[in-house]
């Protein structure tokens, strides 16, 4: 690996280069490697290197409802690991930023993947340049809040217009006129605006507000791979992510989701007791709140408060393993793995009787202990500053809660279904039928 | 093609209205940076606890559309044993679907009223003249207001009522009006249509 610095206009020209003329080298996020922190010097920012890129693998299409729930996944963990990044920046937490980093090279390579799945591999090659130069910029972003300089954030930030600018217009060049430039743009750009957002909050202690706009830039990423998964495929293919089902799944995959990229940030905050801890875990507890809410709107409130009462049993015992962690205490995690069996049996039956049998107990019981006992690896690989190990977890949990949302938005949304009201409610006697015709 | 792309530009403006008012897209101005928090010393872990109090969400009591100057009381509706939604008894009273989303929960929460009665207008008389954009708020027995936006008025022939579009379980918070529409057929002695008004939360 070699690292580089230099001033601004070579660490352009380096993109530049590497982006148009050399596409074998791309600035893939797997190959960018953010360098030890830097002299806090205006003009020499910390200039990433290229490394080979890998090679990108065409699978067969996906239909249009798998290509956007897989499009809102790969973004929405995009969002939370550049998050993650410019905060290990910030914190000068070097080896976590690589490590980061690295997972964010594998997102990028998904993604990449996806599209030349579904759009040819000269597609995907254009959109890797440009989602790597996005990646870079955010380092560099971050870079510039840890070193305290607003030229390289000013530098930063015009990069991530123009480069935001040129994927809008990859999007819209893709999707043959269904998804306009500049409304793609500006999408594109809130999305950097929440990563700023987010890291400059962290950077001045305002971790209330870092966590709340790390929420918010995550769900963000939803809608957005929604709208330009939409705009890809045909607008007849395009309908089906109107349809209940996949709405459901879309939006319970999103909240499942989320529960694990903020459970393993609260526990990451507590193994090093880091000082946004509190805001972490403000953040864990928000994503509980909207996961009851989600029970009370499909099984009713009563529902919705047994789940969270089930739910917070979870919660609790993964912070308690933690703080088993930090304190050495054997004896406290093994308690703590045993009420969290507790927790995947009650759990289980909980959800096979809401969804009358839909749900098969005894495996969702066993999903759950193997999520479970992969968050507890994590903390343990993190607390031992396997970094590297701790990301893979952390990619697995994330994808296995992903799918089971879709288990679960079969299940319920069949049960719910079965309740639901149909046919045409009369209401209306005919009292005004002769002047009817004129509304 | 044409239609595609407004829907698109529409769901992207979707998209953009769950960012805070604020939050331009060229990204935040220069902050102050202080130093990177150190740890704290005493270990905050041992005091979690997860939130465990569901915050329930009470019952509508109250409808109003001021465009249209309705402004009603709530009456719960179950759902029939033909599978239909009930409908109020009292013509001048919409009602709301008890055993659904309640208005402001995530999920699709509907209210019913009638168009007429036997002899003159009803409380949804004119349904059909909301227009997008148009603001409705239903008030709770907490006194605490949901507020809606109209996104879009349809009239649907009742042998092709949107069942999923307007009951089925998402969990984006919306909430539709349903009234009947078109015209009378006196052998049923019923209207031949259904109007629905969508709406998303304010």
């Amino acid at each position: 690996m070699q690292t580089l610095t230099g001033g601004r206009g070579y660490w352009r020209q380096l993109v530049a280069t590497l982006s148009v003329v050399v596409p074998a080298l791309l600035l893939a996020g797997s190959a960018v490697a953010p360098p030890r922190a830097q002299p806090d010097t205006e003009n020499a920012t910390p200039v990433q290197v290229a490394q080979p890129a890998s090679r990108i693998v065409a699978g067969p299409p996906l239909a249009a409802p798998d290509l956007a729930l897989r499009l809102e996944s790969l973004l929405g963990e995009h969002s939370v690991l550049a998050a993650d990044m410019m905060r290990g920046r910030i914190r000068g937490d070097e080896d976590f930023v690589q490590t980061a980093n690295a997972a964010l090279g594998e997102n990028t390579d998904a993604m990449t993947d996806l599209i030349a799945s579904n759009f040819g591999t000269p597609a995907a090659t254009r959109f890797k340049s440009l989602w790597a130069a996005h990646v870079t910029a955010l380092f560099k972003y971050a870079s510039g809040l840890a070193d305290r300089s607003e030229g390289v954030r000013d530098d930063a930030r015009a990069a991530l217009i123009s480069f935001e600018r040129d994927l809008a217009g990859f999007f819209a060049d893709a999707s043959q006129g269904r998804l306009n430039r500049d409304a793609a743009q500006v999408a594109l750009l809130m999305h950097v605006d929440h990563l700023l957002r987010q890291a400059d909050a962290y950077a001045t202690h305002e971790y209330a507000t870092a966590d709340r706009v790390y929420r918010e830039g995550y769900e963000h990423t939803y809608g957005l791979g929604k709208v330009i998964a939409a705009a890809l495929v045909t607008p007849d293919q395009a309908a089906a992510l109107d349809a209940p089902v996949w709405r459901l799944r879309s939006e319970l995959g999103r909240l499942l989701a989320e529960h694990v990229v903020l459970i393993v940030d609260a526990t990451r905050a507590g193994v090093v007791n880091r000082a946004d801890f509190t805001a972490a875990a403000d953040a864990v507890n928000g994503n509980t709140g909207d996961l009851a809410g989600a029970v009370a709107s499909l099984f009713g409130q009563a529902a919705a408060a047994n789940f969270q009462s089930l739910w917070a049993d979870h919660v609790d015992q993964i912070m308690a393993y933690t703080a088993a962690v930090v304190s050495h205490d054997a004896q406290g995690r093994d308690a703590a793995v045993a009420k969290l069996g507790t927790f995947e049996n009650r759990f289980a039956s909980f959800l096979d009787a809401a969804t009358e049998r839909r749900l098969d107990s005894a495996a969702l019981a066993k999903t759950m202990l193997m999520h479970d006992q992969m968050l507890l690896h994590q903390t343990d690989a993190f607390a031992a500053k396997q970094y590297r190990q701790a990301h893979e977890m952390v990619h697995s949990i994330y994808t296995q809660m992903f799918d089971l949302a879709g288990q679960f938005a079969d299940a319920f949304g069949a049960t719910v279904a079965a309740r639901l009201p149909s046919g045409s409610p009369k209401t209306g006697l005919g009292g005004m039928a002769g002047v009817m015709g004129d509304h | 093609m044409a239609v595609g792309g407004r829907v698109l530009l529409a769901a992207l403006a979707l998209v953009m209205a769950t960012v805070p008012a604020g939050s331009g897209p060229t990204g935040p101005g220069a902050s102050p940076v202080r130093a990177a928090a150190a740890p704290v010393n005493t270990p905050q872990v041992d005091r979690f606890h997860s939130i465990r109090t569901f915050d329930m969400v009470v019952e509508p009591v109250r409808l109003r559309i001021p465009a249209l100057q309705v402004d009603t009381a709530l009456e719960g509706l179950a759902r029939q044993p033909d599978g239909t939604i009930a409908v109020p008894d009292n013509p001048n009273v919409a009602g709301w679907y008890d055993e659904g989303p309640r208005p402001g929960q995530p999920g699709p929460a509907v209210i019913v009223g009638h168009v007429d009665s036997v002899n003159g207008p009803a409380v949804f008389f004119r349904l059909d003249q909301l227009s997008p954009g148009a603001a409705v708020y239903v008030d709770r027995a907490d006194g605490i207001t949901a507020g809606f936006r109209v996104v879009s008025v349809s009239r649907v022939p009742k042998t092709s009522f949107p069942s999923d579009l307007v009951y089925s379980p998402t969990l984006q918070p919306s909430l539709q009006l349903v009234t009947c529409g078109g015209s009378f057929d006196y052998h049923a002695r019923s209207y031949r249509d259904n109007v629905i008004v969508y709406t998303v939360p304010s």
